[in-house]
């Protein structure tokens, strides 16, 4: 019973997941036809004669009609092709997955540090309601919150880099060397972690505050539960459930997202490649990077709604009522 | 007004205040003094295509030229040239040049030796029209005139034109254009040449990553003189802080800067900080056709109502040079007489009532980049204080560029641009002739002679005569008020002490192979 419930919510939200991607590349190909700027004008400046660009324009499929550009992409990309680079002539497949690793380690290293560090600091928070601590506390998450992560980066790079020499300025390091790869991560990790320890602290806070005046918690400590386990075991659990969906949401973002922090550390990542794409107009690559995006945060998002319900049972209790109609 | 807020000031604005702060304590480059086996070197743009044939610009062209060799080439830090491939190469008539190739020059991963087959191709299949279904190589405008390249020996053979090309050895033989490429393997590799090219240069590409850069090693098989680093590391920074940032650690040895990024580091141990004009050219246009610039007064009014020297200081704090004509003092056909115009209020608006022209209202097209906001700015109140009310309309590359393109062109009142040249005045020239109009002649400046004396000069060998022929092209350009030349815009470089940079003057084209210690 309990599978046939979970495969057809698993459908649905393939579906539904489907769905997006689908929509998110209508919304692209519709915009790309909107940005002002031929792309052989852009990449080559001066250089780039009528004939050239004529043929630039062909190769690239601009010359089709909006829904034939769509339909090829598509075509292709089930067949595994994300389409080719004109200028280059390299596949954007293997243009993706060159920076891919670049992304997922710096997001998931940025997302891990705001996690052990936002929550302890949220959960600290909570259970030190008014006290001047907390006061600092909150001071100090919306200052992580407000300040943006390439101001971050720059005064990181300024104090550790250039004034205490400790931290390398540039790259992604050497292939293949991983203490260099791993030197190069500290100062971009914490450049887009410390917004989302922010995030965190503040929302765990207040998850925490709202479960501990919950009637199941105060029946916890008139058994005589000990605080300690009132708050790591039983009302942290609970907490902990909204920060889920702020990770599934800040993971999507994050791969896609972290083009200033990648700007400024000189640091190959997919939202660099887009950027950098989209400033000459070269369309093959955006579309094909796009898609990975998209389908990496429809993925993520997936992933975190199926933990969610595998952590709340309240979550299943709903699906289930749901699909009886509210007849228990 | 539409000047967007750009991410690149902010940037620029939030790591200044920060510098500021911290420029006391800041670690200091004196560390890297040393001179060393290896280098850094930043380009703006990520190099993308290491083939002479489809390079999308200079950042490719420093790459190609020194993974392959080219008959002849630019001596280090000069406009002349010197045998590289070739052991001999004469002008025998206008329209025919021979060459005799050195023997034992091999091409890299045991594509054998290079020989006269490898010439033809290389030069044919940029300068001729492609077989079809080919995408036709985008520098072939640098190979104007030729005809075909007729093999007479192994080693031997003959440039053929169908008309004298005065610039075809400092455009296209002597540099990126003229880079031999193995037959054999662009035909193996295909696409796949673009990214790993086979060359007989003084460096190999060792790597070339996406948003990371490329890695030059030294070729073992090269014959001429030994580069002195074994490896140049080409590092794609796109932000300037960034790079200083860079610099100022020691993990970049050379990049080129603006003036505003590079000043502060003159202060720091270990680096030094030089400034030379540059070869790019920047200037005002103003659209011909379009009413009311369509008359001459209207145009000469503005001409009169800008002042260039005020134009610079705010785009340029000052550091970079006046242009008063279109080709600068390098290059053969310089005007020095060229007329300077001073501001002249009363004049312009004499003109402008002459003219009938009342309560003007015009847009100035610029790119969103700090130098020309600010230039933008500045002559908007100079035009403001004549009575023309400018709204000036910044745009990013992709919208820029193609903005005079086709019909749109027709629609552009005024716009600032910049445009990468060369050691050749035609060159500089050619984006000028009416044929150019929906292209690149934004001013749709559409003038026979013109046209004219760009084909003579073009054709014409005698030096003396193609100055007088080039200088006259220039004065019929000033007669038509369509161009307010600004300047040839101002290069900082920012370097190692102990390192000696080389390149072709005009600080575009430079030669990593001659990069020495100082």
């Amino acid at each position: 019973m309990m599978r046939g419930e979970t495969a057809r919510y698993l459908a649905s939200r393939l579906v539904t997941s489907l769905l997006i991607v689908l929509g998110a590349m209508l919304l692209l190909f519709a915009l790309s036809a909107l940005v002002p700027g031929d792309p052989a004008a852009t990449l080559l400046g001066p250089q780039a004669s009528p004939e050239f660009a004529r043929q630039f324009i062909r190769e690239m499929g601009l010359d089709r009609p909006l829904h034939e550009r769509l339909w090829i992409f598509l075509a292709n990309v089930l067949t595994g092709n994300l389409g080719v680079d004109v200028l280059s002539g390299r596949p954007v497949a293997g243009m993706v997955l060159s920076v891919i690793p670049y992304t997922f380690i710096l997001t998931f290293a940025a997302i891990g540090l705001a996690v052990l560090l936002g929550v302890p600091l949220g959960v600290f928070a909570a259970t030190h309601r008014g006290s001047i601590a907390d006061h600092v506390l909150a001071f100090i998450s919306v200052a992580f919150i407000a300040v943006p992560s390439f101001v971050v980066a720059i005064l990181l790079l300024l104090v550790f880099s250039i004034w205490l020499d400790w931290l390398p300025v540039l790259g992604g390091g050497e292939p293949g060397d991983w203490a260099d790869q791993a030197k190069r991560l500290i100062l971009p990790t914490v450049a887009l972690s410390l917004g989302w320890i922010g995030f965190i602290a503040r929302l765990v806070r207040s998850s925490m505050l709202e479960v501990m005046a919950e009637p199941h918690i105060r029946t916890l400590r008139a058994y005589g539960i000990s605080e300690r386990l009132v708050t790591y075991k039983y009302a942290l659990k609970n907490a902990c459930i909204p920060t889920i969906a702020l990770l599934g949401l800040g993971i999507g973002r994050l791969l896609g997202g972290a083009v200033l922090v990648e700007i400024v550390f000189a640091r190959p990542g997919l939202g660099r490649l887009i950027y950098d794409a989209l400033s000459v107009r070269n369309f093959p690559v955006v579309q094909g990077a796009v898609l990975v995006v998209v389908v990496l945060f429809v993925v993520v998002n997936l992933l975190v709604d199926l933990s969610y319900s595998a952590i709340d049972p309240r979550m299943r209790q709903a699906q289930r009522y749901a699909r009886d109609g509210g007849a228990g | 007004m539409s000047i967007a807020f750009d991410r690149r000031r902010l940037l620029a604005g939030t790591a200044a205040a920060g510098l500021a702060g911290l420029a006391g304590p800041a670690r200091q480059a004196g560390a890297q003094s040393a001179p060393r086996q290896n280098i850094a070197v930043r380009v703006e743009r990520d190099p993308e295509i290491i083939d002479p044939g489809y390079r999308t610009g200079p950042h490719d062209g420093n790459i190609i030229r020194v993974v392959y060799q080219r008959l002849i080439r630019h001596k280090p830090n000069s406009g002349e040239m010197e045998l590289d491939a070739a052991a001999e190469l004469n002008q025998v008539s206008p329209t025919v040049i021979e060459f005799r190739l050195k023997p034992g020059q091999m091409f890299t991963d045991g594509f054998g030796e290079m020989t006269a087959e490898d010439v033809k191709f290389s030069f044919e299949r940029i300068g001729l029209e492609p077989p079809q279904g080919v995408r036709p190589a985008p520098y072939r405008g640098d190979w104007a005139g030729l005809e075909r390249v007729e093999v007479t020996g192994q080693y031997t053979g003959r440039i053929v034109l169908s008309r004298p090309n005065a610039g075809l050895m400092q455009i296209a033989i002597g540099d990126v254009s003229g880079c031999i490429v193995s037959k054999k393997a662009v035909e193996q590799r295909g696409t796949e040449h673009n990214t790993r090219p086979v060359g007989s240069g003084p460096y190999t590409l060792a790597s070339l990553e996406r948003q990371r850069g490329a890695v030059l090693r030294a070729n073992p098989g090269y014959t001429g003189a030994k580069p002195a680093f074994s490896e140049v590391a080409v590092r794609f920074i796109p932000d300037h802080r960034a790079t200083e940032l860079a610099l100022r650690s020691g993990e970049l040895d050379f990049a080129v800067l603006p003036p505003n990024v590079a000043e502060p580091l003159r202060n720091v141990q270990g680096l030094t900080v030089s400034a030379q004009p540059g070869l790019q050219y920047i200037w005002l246009g103003l659209n011909m056709e379009k009413p009311p610039l369509n008359d001459i007064r209207v145009r000469q009014a503005i001409r009169l109502a800008l002042d260039v020297d005020q134009m610079l200081v705010a785009g340029y704090n000052g550091r970079a040079p006046r242009l008063n004509t279109l080709i600068p003092s390098p290059i053969e056909g310089h005007w020095p007489e060229a007329p300077v115009y001073r501001r002249n209020v009363a004049e312009a608006r004499r003109l402008l009532n002459e003219a009938g022209a009342r309560n003007l209202r015009l847009k100035l097209l610029v790119l969103n980049q700090p130098a020309f906001q600010n230039m933008a700015l500045v002559a908007r109140a100079l035009l403001q204080e004549v009575g023309i009310t400018v709204e000036v309309d910044a745009r990013d590359g992709g919208g820029f560029w193609s903005a005079g393109r086709g019909d749109a062109g027709r629609d552009i009142e005024m716009y600032m641009t910049v445009f990468n040249g060369k050691l050749d005045p035609n060159f500089l020239m050619q984006w000028f002739v009416s044929s150019q109009i929906g292209t690149w002649n934004w001013q749709r400046f559409a003038s026979p002679e013109f046209d004219r004396l760009f084909e003579q000069a073009a054709a014409e060998l005698d030096p003396a005569k193609r100055r007088e022929l080039v200088i006259r092209a220039q004065q019929v350009m000033d007669e038509s008020a369509a161009f307010v030349w600004l300047t040839n815009n101002v290069s900082l470089i920012a370097h190692r002490s102990w390192l000696r940079p080389a390149s072709v003057p005009g600080w575009l084209d430079w030669q990593y192979d001659a990069f020495a210690v100082a």
